[in-house]
């Protein structure tokens, strides 16, 4: 008895053990270098100095495109992953529907999140391209417009087209995480619901809505942070241009560091980015334990 | 004690995703992992190679006083990797050409991409572990900041006055010069012979014919063909500001060689290249379309005239375009002198307080550079990507290669280039990215330059 008790204690820590290393030493430890880092004095060419407080932060807050930054970030993450959430949603009841090629609906579904969000928005990027655009020569051939579209004629649309890329790319996820959660709901159910004279709505309100809440809660939390990390369309669609319009937080510290070589700044940033996310992560725990204590 | 764990455990996951930035972060950098592991096994058989050739080498070798360098060098194409650590030197090369001609010297050479460049120097600097030689195309961070050696601790006498003196001007500092130009290009405005031919329109040297030779294209073509290409992106806009500012008698700096961003020579300029995309004589978006976009355009027809350097021609056989066309130079403002932009890159050494033997060290850096300006080796290099060369000794070969080259060596002799060597220039040259593009949308240059010179004067 004594035995099984001490084997359990330790066991889950030895099949642990892989993960925390690895976690350790890719993950706290460059967190840990970077807080450091955003402290210190760092020349252009990379060469870290002495403590210098919050000088910083003080300078990464008083640049001048950091409210537009900032705005564009909260733009970005309230509109792809709300859109993305309602849309994934509503693809995800169809899909649970059962009908003929529901296998192969289900499948390409996938592609847009399989594919390397790079090579995504560089395929937009041709899309929407006046010159030899693809969505013009559609449009041209088929008639429904007489004269090539400029479709990326102000900063507004562009970023426009940046949150629908990242949309696009995320309706995927959601939809899988609901059709999981959508699939665990017991059919008796519904057709319990059915015999009381409930109609969609009802059910949707009082069976399905509850049931699916967690994976949607698990949906749009790991969305957040996703979202306000990613780097690549927006890199490859605008770099930001015209000057920091279209960036957000990850782009502006990535073009901070790297092209203006202000690399204080953009430490400084990257940890406010992180304690944003600190937050968002937070209150997603605190949510989810909740959430299982009183169920 | 259960709940803890299981705290722990979600505090880890929400962690470790905020850190990698999830699917995005992670299916790219999958993408970038295979990559490199490819360019990694590449890189292992090179690497075989060579420890093959070094093994017989040391035969010869004084034991125990064996150099190895790191050397970083740029991806300028498809063939740079091929020729220093595949087989596209004649079968053999760079690094194990260099090994067999200089035993005692190993080589630890790296090709990256002008992506990631950057960032791995500058990762490398901030970890105590800068590569002995970088190829690379700024230095003055890196001298300014105590990094560099100077030229004259490790390059022959013999090699140094080979070099053109107007390109070792750009890489002085204070007296002392921090670097060796590897290459050169030159930028001339390229048009099409046979859309001016129909058109009727003769080679536009000034501001005013510029605009004249747009309209009658505009007039001929309606919108089917852009007059004229414009570059603001964040990639290459301090170029724009070169061509335009340079043909007004303005530029980076004044006279005195201070900065002088904001003078009215350069906001005439700037106003006069907004004037042209307002009037619609440009490709639509400047900000957002590089200069290979509009290469691309003019290697489909789209385009009638464009500032390019040198390799267009390659550039548009390589894509299929059969364009009839010929070089000018950059149009000026009226009674201003028209000005080439040349573009330079570098090599450099690094200090290394702690090599054994210094005075070794500093003499294996000078067989690398005697070896890799040889014009035996030089010339093949140089014209692999089509560039113009650094120094006098490779002339000869390149012209008799490729007589083209003359002219550009012409071209190259009268053009001026950016003031990488002032500590302020990357603060300048996205600044000067930054007010273009936000002159795009409010029209406002004046303002965009004031802020920009009132930050580097403070």
């Amino acid at each position: 008895m004594n035995g099984i008790r001490t084997k359990h204690k330790w066991t889950p820590y030895v099949w642990l053990l892989p993960s925390i290393v690895l976690i350790a030493v890719f993950v706290v430890f460059p967190i840990l270098i970077v807080f450091r880092l955003s402290f210190s004095e760092i020349s252009k060419a990379g060469v870290v100095g002495g403590f210098v407080g919050l000088d910083n932060y003080k300078e990464a807050v008083n640049l001048p495109a950091f409210k537009t930054v900032m705005i564009n970030t909260l733009w970005w993450v309230l509109s792809v992953v709300g859109i993305s959430t309602v849309l994934g949603f509503i693809i995800a009841m169809a899909l649970n529907q059962k009908f003929r090629g529901r296998k192969i609906a289900r499948s390409v579904l996938v592609l847009p999140w399989a594919t390397s969000l790079v090579i995504q928005a560089s395929v937009w990027n041709y899309i929407i391209k006046y010159e030899y655009g693809s969505l013009n020569n559609v449009l041209l051939n088929t008639g429904v417009i007489t004269q090539a579209v400029n479709w990326r004629s102000s900063f507004q649309i562009e970023f426009i087209w940046e949150c629908t890329v990242g949309i696009f790319v995320t309706i995927p996820f959601v939809t899988f995480c609901v059709l999981a959660g959508l699939q665990s709901i017991d059919n008796e159910l519904y057709e319990a619901a059915i015999v009381d004279g409930a109609g969609f709505w009802q059910k949707l309100r009082l069976i399905t809505l509850p049931l699916v809440k967690p994976a949607l809660t698990v949906s749009t939390v790991l969305n957040i942070i996703y979202v306000f990390n990613s780097f690549p369309i927006i890199y490859t669609m605008t770099k930001g241009a015209p000057a920091n319009k279209t960036d957000t937080m990850i782009t502006y510290l990535y073009m901070l560091s790297f092209y203006d070589r202000r690399k204080g700044p953009a430490t400084a940033l990257s940890v406010i980015g992180f304690l944003i996310l600190c937050v968002c992560a937070g209150l997603y725990m605190r949510f989810v334990m909740r959430g299982e204590e009183s169920a | 004690m259960k709940k803890i764990v299981s705290m722990l455990l979600t505090g880890a996951m929400v962690l470790s995703l905020a850190a990698c930035g999830g699917n995005a972060g992670s299916t790219a950098s999958t993408a970038a992992a295979e990559a490199t592991t490819a360019a990694a096994e590449a890189s292992t058989a090179a690497a075989e190679a060579s420890t093959a050739a070094a093994e017989a080498s040391t035969a010869e070798a004084p034991a125990g006083e064996e150099i190895t360098l790191d050397v970083i060098i740029c991806q300028y194409g498809p063939n740079t990797n091929e020729w220093f650590l595949g087989s596209g030197m004649n079968g053999t090369n760079f690094v194990d050409k260099f090994e067999s001609e200089n035993p005692g010297i190993k080589l630890n050479l790296e090709v990256v991409s002008w992506n990631d460049v950057y960032t791995v120097v500058d990762t490398r600097i901030a970890n105590n572990n800068a590569p002995d030689i970088l190829n690379i195309d700024v230095f003055a961070n890196y001298a300014t900041e105590g990094l560099l050696m100077p030229v004259s601790d490790y390059c022959p006498d013999e090699l140094f006055n080979d070099f053109f003196p107007s390109f070792i001007e750009q890489s002085v500092i204070d007296g002392t010069v921090w670097a060796v130009p590897d290459l050169a290009s030159a930028r001339a405005m390229f048009y099409n012979v046979d859309m001016f031919d129909e058109v009727g329109i003769e080679v536009p040297t000034t501001w005013p014919e510029l605009e004249d030779a747009c309209q009658a294209i505009i007039d001929f073509y309606g919108g089917d063909v852009y007059p004229w290409g414009i570059d603001m992106t964040t990639d290459e806009g301090q170029a724009a500001f070169a061509y335009y500012t340079w043909g007004n008698g303005g530029g980076f700096v004044d006279a005195d060689g201070n900065w002088a961003v904001n003078s009215d020579e350069n906001v005439e300029a700037i106003e006069f290249a907004l004037s042209l995309i307002n009037n619609g004589y440009t490709n639509p978006n400047p900000a957002t379309q590089t200069r290979y976009d509009l290469q691309d355009m003019f290697a489909a027809g789209k385009m009638a005239m464009l500032i390019a350097p040198n390799q267009l021609p390659t550039y548009v056989a390589d894509k299929g375009g059969e364009i009839n066309m010929a070089t000018a130079n950059i149009p000026a403002a009226e009674g201003k002198t028209s000005s080439s932009v040349g573009v330079m890159d570098r090599v450099m050494a690094f200090k290394d307080d702690s090599a054994p033997d210094q005075a070794a060290r500093n003499e294996a850096i000078g067989k690398f550079l005697e070896f890799f300006y040889d014009p035996e080796n030089y010339v093949g290099w140089v014209s692999m990507e089509g560039f113009l060369p650094a120094v006098n000794s490779a002339v000869e070969a390149l012209v008799a290669s490729d007589p083209s080259f003359e002219a550009w060596l012409d071209v190259l002799g009268g053009c001026q280039f950016y003031p990488t060597a002032m500590a302020e220039w990357d603060q300048v040259k996205q600044g000067v990215i930054n007010a273009e593009q936000a002159a795009l949308e409010s029209g406002d240059i004046q303002s965009e330059l004031d802020a920009l010179q009132d930050a580097l004067t403070q």
